[in-house]
């Protein structure tokens, strides 16, 4: 999220696509409704179903699911075509925008309409209402991201925002709404297999730099692993760990098969191919669940032995920081001791290093407090010793806590203090908070900003790519945050080129000493980001300059699948006089995996399986659901299963409203018993269904699976057991927004 | 002394449920039994909009009329409530009332429905304020604690207002003003006969 919620307020025009926030974000509505109210600015939702977000629209779009690439060209071809991008901006700051002109000219508005079913008239309206209301937010969520071509379908909305000019603006921004409790901080602490916290990555020298911070010797830290090359390779996502239980050994690009799962907080029917999942739980030797409920894998799996239930904490009977979808971090207390017998995370992560033999390694520097919790303060002093890279370094425990203490004196709208002893600083310090917490950064509310000096919040893109590319400059062009020294893009700050602008003299000792420490032989190329005396980022920042560097956005994501983003039709698709032109991606491999696309495209399911399937949100349960599910008040709003169908396809299969159905799944003869709720919400050859449920298991009631006590009060079929394969080549997310299925009276 | 209104914005009502979730914990209420309620028109249709209804506390309350037993009285603050001990669940309220507030949490033989529950704008009953008596029978006093109802407290967009009228009339207007619309303040003219300009 470059800005935030509360900066919505500011947008002229408000573009939500592939998100429910009424529904799976209701807070968020205030201020997007405010946002529309204040400033009359059309607020438009994109989504092929219309949804109770769509019902407080000025204009509503729907496309057919898996069409956002073809969406977002078509809205810049008219753009283009008007001349209504931002020229100026893109030439100072948007890399290889031609080649994406290239592209979106083959998105005229009859292919828009034949790909993606919205009329031209209302293309056009759209593109000029997002032109001429300036700054506008794109809003997006997992109807953008769950797709096998979910990384390009983000990276063309994020080009279309940067055409606009719409990145780096109060009232601007790509604004992905995240869910639960600490979800972002979950994502920038290493939750992704492909990286050390903080988006280090796994190359060798990530794992100096975390080896450093943890204060642990690197070769003890690769003597861990069975070798530096498994070291550094990428890990299996949570969406295809049984495929690592299941297929050939000669498949998988490890000595051997998944033996073991840890579920920890993760619901299990939130991801796509449960037939499989199940067969795979049923498979592994060790299966730890780690969560306050004994959610789906406790109703999925036949087995007897070796599962185990750890009891979790919740969020209010625990305490620490939390970072919020904005980057601002919050600082929790406990609201009530744990109501059952259940432990904090960082409780059970401790005592598992503990019987693993490694904790007084790794909690070296933290402080275990009374009942063996590890002291949260530390950890958090840890986690801003080591997160140098994206400024989540100066938001110190006390800091935050006088944040909380101070809440009335902050702004509601530019979320910054007007008053008191925090006057100046942004609410929860949003990273990048650069530097120590001693620099007194104030965080950064709206990312790229370069309106702003660095020291006060502001900031430009960060030169993470080189300086050129083909002899093309890849440095911004006569734009800088304001008050910089560099009237110019220039690379990211390392201590040699500290020394060659004549400025490493305004170190102190002690960082010039950690600098050289960190470097050995080539203190030279100390970069700031594993420069723990944050030394670099301070001077730099008295020149006003960002240590990251200040280069353009790169429109086309080089290295990267497909980097300019292209469309392709959904692997499962009904479309298929769409497939030769728009295929799917070759089979490859990733993520230690066999990866399929084209050869499950070529096969035409759309006979049997003649219906699109998408899934989504409930404004009353969350996630996996079993937490909602088993309160009762939330339980009593909701109590069955259903799939949304269109009235005229509910007629001509003879289904009435509120009967029970059969949705079939492509794949491993999935199937799910739920109820019909016939409704205009989807539009004809679409169908809809929540994914929040578990507990029913192809028309068979689990109840008698659950622990005694421990089963949440609704069950119900999980859409996730008819959805199919399906990932994107980037990171693996999985594909349950556009797949197939056939619906049958039961 | 302030009048307590209710004041539901459907321009603002996402459906969230929230107000009904947390009038639910706030008090209570049991399984089945819903002081307050969200009604949605047209759903899943052009033109969806969303309302939050409970007990109005009408000022020329139709339910005070109609009591056989006179069960109902209004505070200072012009909240409707009235006591359990002296209701004969004889339903005379539900048909009287142009919101459907009245609930009944027994269905018993010979048409028997028990004593008549509804929203109490968070303001207890007859016993003593903030007591186990009166928690048990109408749920928690915020209004005695210097409190407005939890329902509006909790409502995610601020669609839901609670509290003087003359304040929350105020905050309408100002958005009606801002958007230059206003679908109206539902169920005012009903509820509110004077001073409903809103």
């Amino acid at each position: 999220m470059t800005n935030s919620y509360n900066d919505i307020h500011n947008s002229k025009a408000i573009m939500i696509m592939g998100g429910n926030p009424a529904e799976a974000h209701p807070v968020s509505m205030q201020h997007v409704l405010r946002g529309k109210e204040q400033n009359k600015a059309p607020l438009i939702v994109v989504d092929p179903r219309f949804t109770r977000t769509a019902a407080h629209a000025t204009e509503y779009v729907r496309i057919r699911p898996g069409t956002d690439i073809p969406f977002m060209w078509g809205l810049l071809w008219h753009i283009f075509e008007n001349g209504w991008e931002d020229k100026e901006y893109i030439r100072q700051r948007v890399y290889g925008m031609d080649e994406i002109r290239a592209e979106v000219k083959k998105w005229n508005p009859q292919e828009v309409e034949r790909v993606v079913g919205v009329p031209g008239e209302q293309m056009k309206r759209v593109a000029e209402l997002m032109a001429k209301n300036r700054p506008g937010t794109l809003i997006w969520c997992m109807g953008v991201t769950q797709h096998s071509m979910g990384t390009a379908n983000v990276r063309a909305l994020s080009v279309f925002q940067l055409a606009l000019g719409n990145i780096g603006v109060e009232g601007g921004g790509a604004n992905i709404f995240r869910g639960h409790c600490n979800v972002q901080g979950c994502t920038d602490l290493g939750l992704d297999v492909t990286t050390l916290p903080a988006y280090y990555g796994l190359t060798e020298g990530a794992w100096r730099h975390w080896s450093r911070v943890w204060d642990v010797d690197y070769a003890w830290m690769q003597s861990r692993f069975e070798s530096k090359k498994m070291m550094e390779t990428k890990g299996i996502p949570s969406t295809r760990w049984f495929d690592a239980v299941l297929v050939d050994k000669k498949d998988l690009e490890q000595n051997d098969n998944v033996k073991a799962m840890f579920f920890w907080g993760h619901g299990g029917n939130t991801v796509p191919r449960m037939p499989e999942m199940r067969t795979g739980m049923e498979k592994v030797e060790l299966l730890v669940v780690v969560d306050p409920h004994p959610t789906t894998a406790a109703a999925l799996p036949d087995r007897k032995d070796g599962t185990y239930l750890l009891p979790a904490c919740t969020q209010l009977e625990t305490r620490g920081s939390r970072t919020a979808s904005n980057r601002s971090l919050q600082w929790g207390d406990q609201i009530v001791k744990p109501v059952f017998e259940s432990k904090p995370d960082h409780w059970i992560l401790y005592k598992l290093a503990k019987k693993l033999g490694f904790e007084k390694e790794m909690f070296k520097n933290i402080k275990i407090d009374e009942g063996d919790e590890p002291n949260v303060e530390d950890i958090l002093r840890e986690i801003n010793r080591g997160t140098i890279s994206i400024g989540y370094s100066g938001q110190s425990p006390e800091r935050l806590k006088e944040h909380m203490k101070h809440q009335a004196d902050f702004d509601i709208v530019s979320l910054r203090a007007t008053k008191g002893p925090l006057k100046g600083e942004f609410y929860g310090l949003p990273w990048p908070c650069w530097g120590t917490p001693e620099m007194k950064h104030p965080g950064t509310h709206v990312l790229y900003n370069t309106h702003l000096p660095v020291k006060d919040g502001g900031g430009a893109f960060r030169a993470r790519f080189g300086v050129e590319r083909n002899g093309v400059s890849l440095l911004a062009d006569g734009s800088y945050p304001k008050d910089s020294e560099i009237k110019d893009g220039h690379p990211e700050f390392t201590y040699g080129l500290l020394k060659k602008m004549g400025w490493d003299k305004e170190l102190t000792d002690a960082e010039r000493a950690t600098i050289e420490r960190i470097g050995g032989n080539n203190p030279d190329g100390v970069g700031w980001a594993i420069d723990l005396s944050c030394g670099i980022i301070r001077v730099t920042m008295a020149h006003g300059v960002q240590a990251m560097g200040n280069a353009k956005a790169r429109a086309v994501a080089f290295g990267l699948p497909d980097p300019v983003p292209v469309h392709r039709e959904p692997i499962y698709t009904p479309r298929r006089d769409l497939v030769e032109k728009y295929p799917a991606m070759a089979d490859r491999r990733d993520y230690r995996l066999p990866h399929l696309g084209k050869s499950i495209q070529d096969k035409d399911f759309s006979k049997d399986f003649p219906m699109i399937l998408t899934t989504g949100r409930l404004v009353e349960y969350e996630g996996g659901g079993e937490e909602t599910r088993s309160n009762k008040w939330l339980a009593e709003l909701q109590q069955s299963m259903f799939v949304e169908i269109n009235p005229a396809d509910a007629s001509r299969l003879g289904i009435k409203d509120g009967q029970d159905v059969w949705v079939h799944g492509p794949e491993n003869k999935a199937k799910a018993r739920v109820k019909a709720l016939v409704t205009q919400r989807v539009g004809q050859g679409v169908v809809f269904m929540p994914f929040h449920f578990s507990g029913f298991w192809q028309g068979v009631d689990q109840r008698a699976k659950y622990p005694p006590g421990a089963d949440p009060i609704v069950l119900g079929e999980s859409a996730n057991g008819v959805t199919s394969y399906g990932y994107d080549p980037v990171t693996h997310m999985h594909e349950n927004k556009a797949t197939l299925c056939r619906v049958e009276a039961a | 002394m302030a009048r307590m209104k209710f004041l539901c914005d459907s321009e603002r009502c996402v459906e969230c449920n929230a107000c009904v979730t947390a009038c639910k914990n706030e008090h209570e209420v049991p399984w089945g039994i819903n002081r307050r309620r969200v009604v949605t028109l047209n759903d899943g249709q052009k033109g969806e909009r969303s309302i939050s209804m409970a007990c109005m506390h009408c000022e020329d309350a139709p339910c005070m009329a109609v009591c056989p037993v006179d069960c109902f009285y209004k505070t200072d603050d012009g909240v409707v409530l009235h006591s359990k001990d002296l209701c004969i669940g004889c339903g005379y309220c539900f048909y009287a009332c142009p919101f459907g507030a009245p609930q009944y949490p027994q269905v018993g033989n010979f048409g028997s429905r028990g004593k008549m529950d509804k929203c109490t704008f968070c303001a207890g009953g007859p016993e003593a304020d903030n007591t186990k008596e009166e928690y048990a029978k109408y749920g928690a006093n915020r209004l005695a604690e210097g409190k407005l109802p939890l329902c509006a407290e909790m409502c995610s967009t601020k669609a839901l207002l609670a509290g003087d009228g003359d304040v929350i009339a105020d905050i309408y207007k100002q958005r009606v003003a801002r958007r230059g619309y206003g679908s109206g303040a539902w169920g005012w003219a009903t509820a509110y006969k004077t001073g409903s300009s809103a």
